[in-house]
């Protein structure tokens, strides 16, 4: 009787101070990345933030002068240009790229000959680096012999000049992106088609279900879902997108191409004017957060 | 009906081979022009070569820093995303089988800084390694590349971490293995699809990136090769030649690693884009 007694003591002693020990493994786990966060994102963040209530160049930071940086910036109207193209752009980007990138989804989900190849083919414009889509369309688009150029001539009409004329340079950097985005769309939505149970289709053709119906109430409710992840993730994409424009137009011409993070690029690295970069980047920043917060709602409806 | 049906994969077939050479048009007329004369390229409006020619690969071979360029690019890459993969491992481990507040809310906020702008990190960061002395050097650039890749890599390691039953580390755990030993015994061994996916993402994303490189490697001798071929649009006054047929061998390893891991690639991206 004793004896069990100083057991069940020495048992519960023993158990609960183990209890309240933390395990810190999964800590040390995380500690690299931690560090490398820290460094990479929080410090630049934090001093970026600094930055843009400053006046000065990359070589000399000079004086604090409070929220001036942001009042010159929502004085100008190179900035509130650069804020409504970077809405164009994400819209039309996102638009385009998901009904592309749907309707071939829909079409590699039947029953095709190939479809491996055509999933690798159709992936290309994701996969090559950014330098070389350009460089592809740029031949593509140029005046002389581009090729789109030489259809339009085919059909009778003048040449167009697509990277000298505002429209037409807006119009070509969103064709592009399009271009590269669709791939992503294709693969996510096609991977979430591949889990719909056919047998629904079945139901519903027996219940006398044309295709449109079935896909109205079928397909679509099905990649609900991963539709407005895809969306959302492009939308911060498109808004965050630096090559294509860069390397297209410059921003050009005259600002037409230019949104807010080529914007900030050309402050801070070609006219050196860090404080009004800084305050471009965090103005962005804050526009990414609000969608970011609207995607974590949407993820957590789910 | 059976001839009906065969017409209809008919042209759901030409279709789809239409739309899939459509497509792929800019990358096409980009490598057949890699293959004219410089002034083929200008005066014809063909799109096939009157005369194949070798000589822009010659250009670039003997009078260019394209293999040196090439070089730094797979230095940058291959470190990269070795870093990536190894750290993003541990990571992803952590929020995977632990639970607590503090790793609920830094997984948080992973998914947060997906949508972090570059350009924000650039300017402070620029000003940091200056002052340090390390622009101009691949380790910024390779340093760079695993952290901004790590959010996504974590959360992929984490989507096949989470598919992985717990059984197996209790048994483990009974047999007397140490957390850490689970997870290199037992664990990533049979994670490699895991893994796999993430060093393709990593990789493409090392290969060809472009502003941040730009923003770095200022020395000719010690740009990779996105920024590389930049220089042939601005400096020689766009030489079609070197920089299509330069483009074109930039594709040349995407491609011979894509086709190698491709089931990895569409498996990872789709898992990738669930799991947010």
């Amino acid at each position: 009787m004793p004896q069990s007694k100083t057991e069940k003591i020495s048992m519960s002693t023993s158990i609960k101070p183990r209890r309240k020990k933390i395990n810190w493994l999964p800590y040390q786990f995380l500690l690299p990345t931690v560090i490398l966060l820290l460094l990479i994102n929080l410090y630049p963040f934090i001093t970026g933030l600094i930055y843009s209530i400053r006046e000065g160049s990359l070589i000399q930071l000079e004086d604090f002068v409070g929220l001036d940086n942001y009042i010159k910036l929502l004085q100008m109207p190179e900035f509130w240009n650069a804020l409504q193209f970077s809405f164009l752009f994400g819209l039309f980007g996102v638009a385009g790229s998901y009904l592309i990138g749907l309707i071939l989804a829909v079409l590699l989900n039947k029953d095709v000959w190939g479809k491996g190849f055509f999933r690798v083919a159709l992936l290309v414009p994701w996969i090559i680096p950014s330098v070389v889509s350009i460089v592809g369309w740029r031949w593509m688009i140029g005046d002389q012999h581009g090729l789109v150029n030489q259809l339009i001539g085919f059909l009778g009409m003048d040449p167009v000049n697509f990277l000298g004329t505002e429209n037409g340079a807006i119009f070509s950097v969103i064709l592009i992106k399009i271009w590269r985005s669709f791939p992503f769309m294709m693969v996510t939505i096609l991977a979430s088609l591949q889990t719909i149970n056919t047998d629904l289709y079945e139901a519903a053709k027996i219940d006398g279900a044309g295709r449109w119906l079935s896909f109205r109430y079928i397909t679509l409710p099905s990649i609900k879902m991963i539709s407005i992840i895809c969306c959302i993730l492009m939308t911060i994409w498109c808004f965050n997108d630096f090559d294509t424009i860069w390397l297209l137009t410059q921003g050009g011409p005259v600002n037409a191409t230019e949104n807010l993070i080529i914007l900030a690029y050309k402050y801070t690295f070609t006219k050196s004017d860090v404080g009004i970069g800084s305050a471009v980047s965090i103005i962005s920043l804050i526009i990414l957060m609000i969608l970011a917060t609207i995607m974590l709602k949407f993820q957590e409806k789910d | 009906m059976n001839t009906h049906k065969r017409l209809k994969k008919t042209v759901l077939f030409l279709s789809l081979a239409i739309v899939s050479i459509l497509v792929n048009l800019p990358i096409i007329t980009m490598i057949i022009n890699s293959l004219k004369s410089n002034t083929e390229i200008l005066t014809s409006s063909s799109l096939l070569p009157k005369q194949l020619t070798f000589e822009n690969y010659q250009h670039l071979h003997t009078k260019t820093m394209f293999w040196t360029q090439m070089g730094n690019s797979f230095i940058v890459t291959f470190f990269g995303t070795l870093l990536s993969i190894v750290i993003a491992a541990f990571a992803g481990y952590a929020i995977s089988r632990f639970r607590s507040k503090v790793l609920t809310g830094f997984s948080r906020i992973l998914l947060l800084l997906q949508m972090f702008p570059i350009i924000l990190a650039l300017i402070p960061l620029f000003i940091m390694f200056r002052n340090l002395g390390l622009i101009n050097t691949h380790f910024t650039v390779i340093l760079l590349y695993t952290t901004l890749h790590l959010p996504f890599s974590i959360w992929m390691y984490k989507g096949y971490f989470d598919a992985i039953p717990t059984e197996l580390e209790d048994a483990a755990s009974i047999d007397g293995c140490t957390g850490l030993q689970t997870f290199f015994r037992i664990i990533l061994p049979i994670s490699s699809p895991g893994i796999a996916a993430v060093a393709i993402f990593s990789f493409l994303f090392s290969w060809n990136e472009y502003l941040i490189a730009n923003v770095f490697l200022r020395d000719e001798q010690l740009m990779t090769i996105p920024v590389g071929i930049q220089l042939f649009m601005q400096q020689y006054g766009t030489d079609w030649g070197s920089l299509t047929a330069a483009a074109t061998l930039t594709m040349v390893p995407v491609f011979v690693f894509f086709l190698f891991v491709q089931k990895y690639f569409i498996a990872g991206s789709a898992a990738g884009a669930v799991k947010g």
